[in-house]
């Protein structure tokens, strides 16, 4: 008794030490991914020669004329609104056509045609598209789609779409019949009984394939590489890419444009971070 | 896609495994009359035309894609001519001997491996100490998931900037200030590819780490309450409920992580671009350089030769982590 009374506090004092030891391990941790992040940030603000002699410092003055400079050379809203309806699209036709091919397969899953349909999509998960580029390259051509953004969005839309179906289809399996049967019985068909009743309960699913879609398609860069020339139809990515070619010395000018470059995802992030964690957390459901 | 007439040719019919909701019709007779083949056809229509559209768009953008680069490898197509001949397997055996596309593949793969078993090395243990009760974890997830919101390629710029050898290399100006020499990150051949597995490591390691998070999440509580009365310590219900807990998140972690790391383009076209030689081209890159250079033919050789071993990388993971989750189980 008296030597178990004894032990009793120590070990809660060593637990107590541990997890002190693992809050200053999380905390360097942090530390070393914010650094980047901050060095990128106030490095914009500062002079070339500030830069190089006091890096790690806040700038002395703040100064936001660079970050209008490089809004103007990367003609900003134009490749802005580019990349934002490339999202748009993509997410939008990914979510529409998942979550329809998903339920149907789900719902027909003893026929033997939704099987091999089913089998056929999921094929898509198990290599990367961007090795058979060469035959996409020419199938976009001969559609006519080169150089327009459709022809971006029916590429992410046909990527990402093996991976929205199976978790479409995983989740259409907590979905009970009967709720669709009774809408059924009230005269309903089958797709107004889908968007009514069934596309409503499957919001977790919606959430993470936007999520996750939401980030790819902004911050995909080879697609647009591939299939987007001229200049009025680039992505922010592009913009960045194209002056750090041309000024690849000048980083004082080239920091301005990357943080602009990343600026709308981190705000995304920044506001819906419950949902952006949780989306990408849901994706282990599929 | 002719689905409904298929169906009807099919000479017996296929033991018509009737969905449970099929009319009795059906299931009573065992001839299928044509009147009630077209009434199913017309009960199935609905689902097969909310099929139809993602099986359109996946076949046009990602299959005939796949086959026409397939076709293509065996042709000698340029830009440098406009005759195209089939040359039958002489892209492959050029990729297969030519020294930087070897090298390159090897570098994807070593790339691939390298990024998964460091973000796993560092994500699982952070995830489990996120899921104990210690102060700010929700700031801390934050923090940890926020560089997979950025764009590769700005954070291969970013950190070509703090590797630089140059003066103001944020990196090797702290080396000076601890009295180290200054290193050549990216400039030396046998550092190189290392310094851009390390960002991309710093990049994901939250991402992976929110997976783990989540699978944590779904452990049955009752299961380590159970252990405890079996007498199990911390180390012992860690091994006996934890970990197997974490195989499906393992696994997720493991292949996405693979084939994404197969993938690797942005990264080396902004922090090396290939260099220095070509001690960090990968397939990609290589192909786009191929491609930029008008040889058509042989940069869709190597994509289908990667094609390949991913699929054969993908399926040998699949079987490993089947007989993993039977023994545990």
């Amino acid at each position: 008794m008296t030597t178990t009374a004894q032990r009793l506090p120590s070990i809660r004092r060593t637990r107590r030490r541990t997890s002190t030891l693992a809050l200053i391990c999380l905390i360097a941790l942090a530390i070393l991914v914010l650094i980047p992040i901050y060095y990128l940030i106030v490095t914009t603000l500062k002079s070339t020669t500030e830069a190089a002699s006091n890096p790690m410092g806040l700038p002395s003055t703040l100064d936001l004329s660079v970050y209008v400079d490089a809004f103007n050379r990367m003609e900003y809203p134009r490749a802005f609104l580019n990349t934002f309806l490339i999202t748009l699209g993509s997410v939008a036709g990914v979510v529409a056509l998942g979550s329809m091919a998903g339920y149907a397969l789900h719902r027909k899953a003893k026929s033997r045609l939704a099987s091999i349909a089913f089998l056929v999509l999921l094929s898509g998960l198990m290599f990367p598209y961007q090795m058979s580029i060469l035959g996409l390259y020419e199938v976009v051509k001969g559609l006519g789609l080169m150089n327009s953004l459709l022809a971006v969005i029916l590429i992410n839309i046909a990527v990402n779409l093996p991976f929205a179906t199976l978790l479409f289809y995983s989740f259409t399996a907590t979905i009970p019949r009967e709720l669709e049967e009774a809408a059924g019985i009230d005269g309903a068909g089958v797709f107004r009984t889908f968007l009514t009743i069934v596309f409503p309960l499957l919001r977790p699913a919606v959430v993470t394939v936007a999520i996750l879609n939401t980030l790819s398609a902004w911050n995909d860069f080879m697609g647009p590489l591939y299939f987007l020339h001229s200049r009025d139809k680039q992505v922010i990515l592009q913009e960045v890419y194209r002056n750090i070619g041309q000024f690849s010395i000048d980083w004082a000018s080239l920091f301005p444009m990357m943080v602009l470059g990343v600026l709308p995802l981190v705000v995304f992030y920044l506001i819906l971070q419950r949902y952006v964690i949780g989306g990408v957390a849901g994706s282990i459901k599929g | 896609m002719p689905h409904a007439p298929a169906e009807q040719l099919r000479p017996p019919p296929p033991t018509t495994a009737p969905s449970p909701r099929s009319g009795p019709s059906l299931a009573a007779g065992k001839k299928r009359r044509p009147g009630a083949a077209r009434a199913q056809v017309r009960r199935n229509l609905p689902y097969v035309l909310m099929v139809l559209p993602a099986l359109i768009i996946f076949g046009i953008f990602f299959i005939i894609p796949v086959i026409r680069t397939a076709l293509l490898s065996l042709t000698d197509q340029s830009n440098h001519s406009r005759e195209t001949s089939f040359i039958g397997l002489e892209n492959y055996a050029e990729a297969l001997t030519n020294p930087q596309i070897v090298a390159g593949i090897q570098h994807s793969l070593i790339y691939a491996i390298a990024v998964v078993v460091l973000q796993n090395l560092l994500a699982l243990p952070v995830a489990l100490l996120l899921h104990s009760k210690i102060p700010f974890r929700g700031a801390f997830r934050t923090i940890f998931f926020g560089p997979a919101v950025l764009s590769v390629l700005v954070v291969g710029y970013l950190w070509s900037y703090v590797f630089s050898s140059n003066d103001y290399g944020l990196l090797n100006t702290v080396l000076r200030g601890v009295g180290l020499a200054n290193v050549n990150w990216l400039g030396d051949p046998n550092l190189a590819l290392g310094s851009i597995i390390a960002t991309q490591v710093w990049q994901w390691f939250g991402y992976q780490m929110v997976i783990y998070l989540a699978a944590l999440q779904t452990i049955n509580p009752d299961l380590y309450e159970a252990a405890a009365l079996d007498g199990a310590g911390r180390w012992k219900s860690f091994c006996s409920v934890t970990l197997p807990g974490l195989i499906p998140a393992f696994q997720i972690t493991v292949v996405t992580g693979l084939i994404s790391g197969l993938k690797v383009f942005d990264i080396v076209i902004s922090m090396t671009n290939g260099g220095p030689g070509y001690a960090t081209e990968t397939v990609l890159t290589l192909m786009y350089r191929k491609f930029s250079e008008g040889n058509y033919g042989l940069a869709a050789s190597f994509g289908i030769l990667f094609l390949l071993v991913s699929l054969l990388i993908g399926s040998l993971l699949l079987r490993v982590f089947r007989r993993l989750e039977t023994r545990f189980s």
